[in-house]
């Protein structure tokens, strides 16, 4: 079904017949559904954190995210897996509403979107986010750009600013490849203009009917030395019901 | 050769050149060499900890050593469609012992089974560590701490809410998308507290009859408060309610309530200890309200103010200093795990990746607002994988008979290291 989706959504937009060049959202809507299966999923990102080239940290995080009915943004459940001292501590990802709980203390903490869990990552990078929802694509132009597999590719270079307040970054540009809506990397900027980070969309496989991304990297912007890599598996389809994304679930999760 | 130093100066040149026009292709190859297994998730956490440290004793300024070995242990799985079990245990071994303990503590935190019928109700039976409050330092709903604490290993909030014993109960919980609605019993099962090693002391929780029904109802995104309607047998019904709220992208407010008629406090030890006790029986309020800010580069700053309607004002605590029930309140106040007085603050700031990678600072400042006495507390833990090392600090600091400055030690210190299993 996902397949038949971006195919018809890739023939549409791709016919000069029926319609004009597609507009920057809708190039942006369409690498969101390369991103991001549109029904309710599980997976396992794997994040390792490199420093100099010396690896520094591991986490291992279970992942179950389902689209809000009336935003379209993403709400998440995840759940650490590893390190050890981590395990089964879970947070709550529901628009600006984030809750951390601790199986072990039994408390459920209020958070605030600055408060970063993972290192490098922040948040937004980790869960599922629909970015042609919390971002306005201004403009996109054709050119070519080297991809995460040193390859070269026909982009769109798509320039969005943050359209909401859940938006994590000022603006983005991002190439998009031509025909397929593939992301190929991002830059991620600060008010100021200061590059935050850039990431590479890479090792497309087929998952859930089409090819998808199933890794991440993610560079600093003030020290490229400073490297992320999320490595995406499992991906299922699976129920995630509204009942298990909120607070009074938490000590209820366990998934399996 | 002069052709050849310029070739390799150029190549090399070149190369710097190329690195410098794109240096995420460093990355990209860092990356394409990761080789990181997947983890899978474990129903188990096992960890054994070692603490070597001591205390300075206020009466003669001496060093008295102590060491302490924990193993802790906590299982959780889902063992059948709907049905989960769960286990949680600790065992602490102290040299000295803990007063009125022998050496060997151990702590049955939880033991229950839960059953999932359908996808929204849900029922448990068994020992459970039931927690609310939103609050940091204080939870005035918090009404299953009272003897839920068997061995201190740290004055830190969280430990102190995490290896303390749940009370056996019966729960039924009722979700809906807007929300949840959950109803406990907790029974009397015995009248008299056990020290002894490995008794699961369920006296000591269970000492009387307790209802809870608590509601969450979901108003807005941001407003989600939680009610609850507490009654213990002898006592009248205590209400409560938490709330919290984001004021920007780095900070949240919270608000922690409890009201209900009750006794003072030193009425209360009294009532509990057979003693002759004044009935001034009011309504009282507790209450913790605080704001919990972080910064972009991973410092999180809790500032808290706490009210205890049943605590003493200044004039009766320096009045019960010389009376003969101070003793019995002080004891009272721990099985309770309230604060003597009326009036509190309470600081904790937090540093996470502290000028290194994996280090971790905490700080504490509790500060009695009616004696001036104070407990400070600072923490350094460096963690690896599997493995975790902690330097902690504590200093008591008070007059005399004050909250803090009654303490038997002026400073403890302890250095830990922890291994997961």
């Amino acid at each position: 079904m996902q397949f038949i989706k971006t195919a018809l959504l890739s023939i549409a937009l791709l016919s000069p017949v029926v319609h004009a060049a597609p507009s920057p959202q809708e190039i942006l809507a369409a690498s969101d559904a390369v991103r991001n299966p549109d029904y309710p999923f599980g997976m396992t990102n794997t994040l390792i954190e490199y420093k100099n080239g010396q690896q520094t940290d591991t986490s291992t995080l279970g992942i179950y995210s389902k689209a809000d009915q009336s935003s379209g943004q993403f709400r998440s459940l995840i759940r650490y897996i590893a390190p050890a001292r981590d395990a089964n501590k879970l947070i709550l990802f529901s628009g600006r509403d984030l809750w951390f709980y601790d199986p072990s203390s039994k408390a459920s903490i209020r958070m605030s979107p600055q408060q970063r869990l993972l290192g490098q990552a922040s948040n937004g990078d980790v869960v599922t986010v629909n970015l042609a929802r919390d971002y306005k694509a201004i403009s996109a132009s054709e050119e070519d750009t080297q991809d995460g597999e040193k390859q070269l590719r026909h982009c769109y270079k798509v320039a969005m600013q943050a359209g909401t307040p859940d938006a994590t970054y000022h603006h983005i540009e991002m190439w998009i490849e031509v025909g397929s809506f593939h992301p190929v990397k991002a830059r991620f900027y600060a008010d100021s203009n200061k590059l935050l980070k850039s990431a590479y969309y890479r090792k497309y496989e087929k998952q859930l009917g089409i090819e998808r991304p199933t890794e991440t990297v993610i560079i600093d912007g003030l020290d490229p030395k400073w490297v992320t890599v999320m490595r995406y598996s499992d991906l299922v389809k699976r129920d995630v019901p509204d009942l298990w994304l909120q607070r009074e679930y938490l000590p209820r999760f366990k998934p399996e | 050769m002069k052709r050849l130093i310029l070739g390799a100066s150029l190549i090399l040149l070149t190369g710097v050149a190329l690195a410098q026009q794109d240096p995420d292709m460093d990355a990209l190859q860092l990356a394409d060499q990761i080789a990181a297994p997947v983890t899978a998730p474990s129903n188990w956490r096992l960890f054994g900890e070692l603490s070597a440290g001591g205390v300075v004793l206020r009466n003669t300024d001496s060093f008295q050593p102590d060491q302490r070995a924990s193993f802790d242990l906590r299982y959780d799985n889902t063992f059948a469609p709907g049905w989960r079990a769960v286990l949680s245990d600790r065992l602490d071994v102290d040299n000295p012992a803990q007063t009125p303990f022998d050496k060997t503590i151990n702590t049955v935190r939880e033991g229950y089974l839960s059953w999932q019928p359908v996808s929204d109700m849900l029922f448990d039976l068994g020992r459970i560590n039931e927690r609310n409050g939103v609050a940091l330092g204080y939870n005035p709903t918090d009404y299953f701490k009272t003897n839920a604490v068997r061995s201190v290993v740290s004055v830190d909030p969280n430990s102190l809410k995490e290896n303390r014993q749940g009370s056996v109960m019966i729960k039924a919980q009722q979700l809906a998308d807007a929300g949840s609605a959950t109803l406990l019993f907790s029974p009397k099962l015995g009248n008299t507290v056990s020290y002894a090693d490995f008794n699961p002391d369920l006296a000591a929780t269970n000492n009387v009859n307790r209802w809870l029904l608590s509601v969450s109802p979901k108003l807005s995104e941001d407003i989600n408060p939680k009610l609850l309607v507490f009654k213990a047998d002898q006592t009248p019904v205590q209400f409560g309610l938490n709330l919290t709220s984001l004021i920007s992208d780095a900070a949240v407010v919270y608000v922690e309530w409890s009201g209900g008629s009750s006794l003072s406090q030193l009425s209360q030890a009294q009532q509990m200890l057979k003693l002759p006790f004044v009935n001034d029986t009011a309504f009282r309020n507790r209450l913790a309200s605080g704001l919990t800010y972080t910064t972009d580069n991973k410092i999180s700053l809790t500032a808290e103010l706490e009210y205890n309607g049943a605590g003493l004002d200044e004039q009766q605590w320096q009045r019960l200093g010389t009376s003969p029930y101070y003793g019995l309140y002080r004891y009272w106040l721990q099985a309770i795990q309230e604060s003597p007085t009326k009036r509190s603050a309470f600081l904790y700031g937090s540093w996470q990746d502290a000028l290194i990678n994996h280090l971790d600072l905490a700080a504490m400042e509790k500060v009695n607002l009616v004696d001036n006495s104070r407990l400070s507390w600072l923490e350094a833990r460096y963690h690896l994988s599997h493995s975790e090392f902690a330097l902690q600090w504590q200093l008591d600091s008070g007059s005399r008979g004050s909250e803090f400055g009654a303490a038997r030690q002026t400073q403890t210190w302890a250095l830990v290291g922890r291994v997961y299993y």
